[in-house]
Formats: C-alpha cells, structure tokens, sequence
C-alpha cells in the first residue's frame, strides 16, 4: 500500500511539472491482444520472399511484401531447410512442405506440409509425408501443385529419388512415385508431370484421380547435357516449359497432345554478345509474363563455372519472335527475379547475398522502391 | 554495410551455402585451375581475406596451399562452410559432427605437384551451420538432375545420423585422377 501511495505521488508531481503528460491522457487506450489481419484477396503486386536462412537453416521464413507501398505484410515460420511456399489456386491456402527435427537439429526427423490460412498467417493444420523430403539449394522444381491444385508433388532424394504426392482436398498424403534417375517436378496438366533425368531425358508421369501412376515414359533426350546442360530454374508460359543452358541456349518443351515433344531452341544471345562472355545465371534466374509473351533473364558476363553468380541486368525477350527487346539495368547485383501475373506487371529483384528487394516497373524497367531487410537469405521468389 | 560490399563478401554464398557438393571435373576444370581463373571465381572474390605480404592468413604463400582458402586446390568444386574453418581439417570433420556416408565426387588439379586428384566432397552433419568460411566453385557443376555431379544437394542424407542439419563440407582426396 505505501508503495501505491508512493507511486501515485509521484505521478501526480509529474504531470504538475510536465503538463504535455495531461494531454497525452486524453488518448483513448489502446486494446490488449489486437492481432492484424490481411485482405482476403491477395493483391497481385504481392510477393512471398522464401528465405533458407543459411546460417540458421531451422529457422526457414517465408515474407510477405506489398510491392506497389514496400510495406511489409508479415511472415511465416516454415522450419528447416526451407525451399518455396506453393498458393492454392483459388488463393484460400498456403501450402508449405517442412523438416522438423524432434531436437531442433537431432532426434526424429518429421517432415509434414503444413497449410497457412492466408488471412492470418497462421497454421490451420498439416499433412504428415515420409520423411525424405529433398534438400537443395531451394528450386521451383522442389515442390509444385499440379495446373488444378488438386495435388502436390514433392521430390524426394535419399539419395533414392522419389515424388511424394499430397491430395489437397482430402488433405492426406495419396502416394510416392519412384523416379530412379530422374528428378524434381514441372506439371504438365492437372494429373501430369514431368521430371528430368540425368541423360538429359524427361520422365513423363500421368496420375489417376487418385494420385496414382496411370502411365509413365520416357523420352527421348531433350538436353545436351555433356557439351552445355540445361539448368533445372525452368519456367513455364501455357502450354511449354522454357529452360536455358550454362551457355544461354533456350529449350523448350511443349506440351502437347501426343506428349511432351521438344520444340524450337533458340539463343538468349549473339555472336558478339557471347564473345564478350555474357551469359544467365543466379538462382531464380528466369520469369514469365503472359500478354505479349516475355521471357526476362538475368545476365552477366562471365566464363563457364559462373551459372550461378548474379547480374546486373535483366535481358527481355519476345518469345514470339525469340529476340531480345529490351535491357534492364538494375541497382544492384541480382539473383533471383520475378514478375507478377497481371497486365502493368512488376519485377521483383532479390538477392542471396542481400537483404534488399528491389522493386522495377516489368514494362518499361523503370527502378520504382527498395525494401530494406526482407530476410536474411532470400532464395526464391513466389507472386499470387 | 553497402549491398555492394554484402554482394563481395556473398558473391560465393550466392549460391553457396551449404547445400552440397561435387564435382567431376576433368581436364578443362584442371587447364582453368592452372592458368589463373582462380581469382574471377566467385568464391575468391567473395570470401577470400586480403593476404599481408603475399602470405594467406594462415601463413601459406600460396592459398591454393591453404586449406582454410577457397582457393585452396581441392576446393574447385565445393559449396558449404570449410571444415578446416570449422575444427575440422580438409579431410577430417569438427568434433561431435557425423561424415555424410554419400557424397559427391570432383577432380581437382594440385598445381604444386601438377597432378590431378580425385575430391570426395563429404559434408559433416547434425549440428546447425558453422557459419565460418563459406566458399562456392562451380567448375563443372551440373544441374540437380545429375546428382553426383551437383553441388547444390544437401549430402547430409542417406542414413538416421546424418540427415539434413549440415555443418561444413570436407575436401578429401580419393586418388589420382587417370
């Protein structure tokens, strides 16, 4: 009691010798245990910065920014060896597969895909898989939903190769395709996919509505893959998958209805431009957009062994016409690029080795805002 | 720090990380080796501490000599934090670590004796990131579907033990290349 007394003393000669403390009284108190919530439709200028965490990897995120005000909107807590958040088509879940350790980096290994509701960020339930969940430099081709959302596939390597397939309207784990010499996953349709195998061949793999094998074959070799591979960063635009060598050639593989058939190659650049050793790299190093159909590519100028090292400049193509029809010189050096689906675009800019996204108009390339400190090693970057 | 000076010190990290491992190599890895590519790799310019009076920080002359480099000649291909930054040697892992049982192979060029040798890349497993000299080369790297020839897989796998929390990658010599 006497410290109350005291305590309220106190407080009064304060607001005697201070009297902006009186008017600062007449806010209205704020409540206790407001959390935030997001609309419930995503914007198209967001973007979900997946980030590995590579010197931490049990703490994977995924984050959440606005691109057209740089606000950022909130993250995801999505466990070890993170690769990439998958979006329900319809936009109502999240899809997220993990690593758990029952120690945080010993004891039993549990690999789940937990769902986020996309309104609060918050776990509303998982789907237990085996426990064999591939871990890579984080790629696209990691996990994907197939073109009807109906399943998710995730590659497995133990070093046994795998696919694990999740049903997402039941919610339960449907299966596991063995993929010997094959890897990761690029859908082709809403119960077909396709994996890359290491002649440089494609697994071409159809699914019942059950989530089982209903036919699988391979072609014949689609990539050169002694004299100059094609990376795995493939992208897709409707019905073809585009990838690109070391070297800057670009292969395609449609989609078609006698099967997976390559179609035209083509190169991202002269004869000039190959003399003075420009070519693609990074990690996320290639984006679509639908409209006029564009290809964008990270470039930089550098020998063999640099198909990993960022650029400076993003190279548009028409991919009507398979030639380059603009040039984006950006801030700083880049890694991973992405464009948003809608028709005035943005391109997102990111790193691994920063902290930084970089915000461009996809149009015109015009440089539009950073935003400071989105993670800590940016990895991927995933849009509505 | 200016994102620029983050790009130098992460060129390698880039990529790098951890992940993994590989290599194959032959003789064109080797002939880049040998005719100074070594300072427009991305790991060298990345994380590569400037050496006082030509001598590494561990007092080598030569970083191709130096195992805690990542110029050091058996790293051509390597992606991870180096084990001899971790407690560990070129060869051996930290204490309280497990060698990754599966792991990838490369073929890197000694340039002291001229030789080529044959690299088995192990990562260390079940502890978090050592975080300490972190190097990526790429000579020769292939994509993920080549597996023993990729950098960018996790090798922590392949057994209960080492499974997935990977620490530092070895470099250990197999044999002569022939």
């Amino acid at each position: 009691m006497a410290r109350t007394v005291r305590f309220a003393a106190l407080a009064v000669a304060l607001t005697l010798a201070c009297p902006g403390l009186a008017a600062a009284a007449t806010l209205t108190p704020d409540a206790a245990g407001v959390v935030t919530a997001l609309p419930a439709a995503a914007s198209p200028h967001w973007v979900w910065v997946n980030d590995v965490v590579f010197s931490h990897m049990s703490d994977g995120q995924a984050r959440l920014v606005d691109g057209d005000s740089g606000r950022f909107l909130g993250m995801l807590s999505t466990g070890f060896a993170f690769e990439h958040v998958l979006l329900a088509r319809d936009g109502r879940m999240i899809f997220s597969p993990e690593t758990y350790f029952s120690r945080g980096t010993r004891g039993t290994r549990t690999d789940v895909v937990t769902l986020y509701d996309p309104v609060h960020l918050a776990p509303r339930g998982e789907i237990r898989i085996p426990p064999k969940r591939a871990v890579t430099m984080p790629m696209m081709a990691d996990a994907e939903l197939t073109d009807d959302g109906a399943f998710l596939l995730i590659y497995n390597y133990t070093p046994a190769q795998s696919v694990t397939v999740v049903d997402t309207r039941s919610r339960r784990f449907a299966g596991e395709i063995e993929t010997p010499g094959c890897a990761l996953v690029y859908p082709t349709g809403p119960r077909s996919f396709f994996s890359i195998c290491a002649d440089g061949a494609l697994l071409d793999v159809h699914l019942d509505d059950a989530g089982h094998v209903s036919g699988r074959l391979h072609t014949r070799d689609i990539f050169d893959v002694s004299a100059d591979p094609a990376t795995e960063k493939g992208v897709r635009l409707g019905s073809r998958w585009l990838f690109v060598s070391y070297g800057g050639t670009v292969y395609s593989v449609d989609i078609t209805s006698r099967g997976l058939e390559a179609g035209p190659r083509w190169s991202l650049l002269s004869d000039a431009e190959r003399r003075q050793n420009w070519r693609p790299g990074g990690l996320q190093q290639l984006a679509v957009h639908a409209g006029p159909d564009r290809l964008y590519a990270i470039m930089h100028q550098g020998g063999p062994e640099t198909h990993k090292d960022p650029g400076k400049e993003v190279w548009v193509y028409d991919l009507d016409q398979h030639r380059r029809v603009q040039r984006i010189a950006l801030r700083s050096p880049t890694g991973s690029i992405q464009v948003t689906r809608d028709d005035r675009p943005l391109l997102f800019a990111a790193f691994i080795g920063s902290t930084t996204l970089e915000v461009y108009d996809a149009d015109s390339g015009r440089y539009l805002r950073s935003v400071e400190d989105v993670g800590t090693t940016p990895t991927l970057l995933v849009t509505p | 720090m200016s994102r620029f000076d983050s790009w130098m010190e992460a060129s390698s990290r880039a990529v790098a990380r951890r992940t993994s491992r590989r290599g194959l190599l032959g003789s064109l890895g080797a002939l880049l080796v040998g005719v100074g590519m070594l300072p427009l790799l991305p790991v060298a310019r990345g994380t590569e501490k400037p050496a006082k009076a030509g001598k590494t920080e561990a007092g080598h002359q030569d970083a191709t000599q130096d195992p805690a480099s990542c110029n050091y000649w058996r790293h051509c291909a390597i992606d991870g934090f180096l084990c001899s930054c971790c407690g560990g040697s070129a060869a051996a892992c930290p204490p309280g670590t497990v060698q990754s049982p599966v792991t990838w192979v490369g073929t890197c060029h000694n340039p002291e004796d001229g030789l080529d040798y044959v690299i088995s890349y192990n990562d260390c497993c079940g502890k978090s990131s050592c975080g300490r000299c972190l190097c990526n080369r790429n000579e020769r790297d292939m994509p993920l579907y080549v597996p023993f020839r990729s950098n960018d897989y996790d090798w922590c796998t392949g057994s209960s033990v080492a499974n997935v929390p990977y620490h530092c990658s070895t470099a250990r010599v197999l044999a002569r290349a022939t």
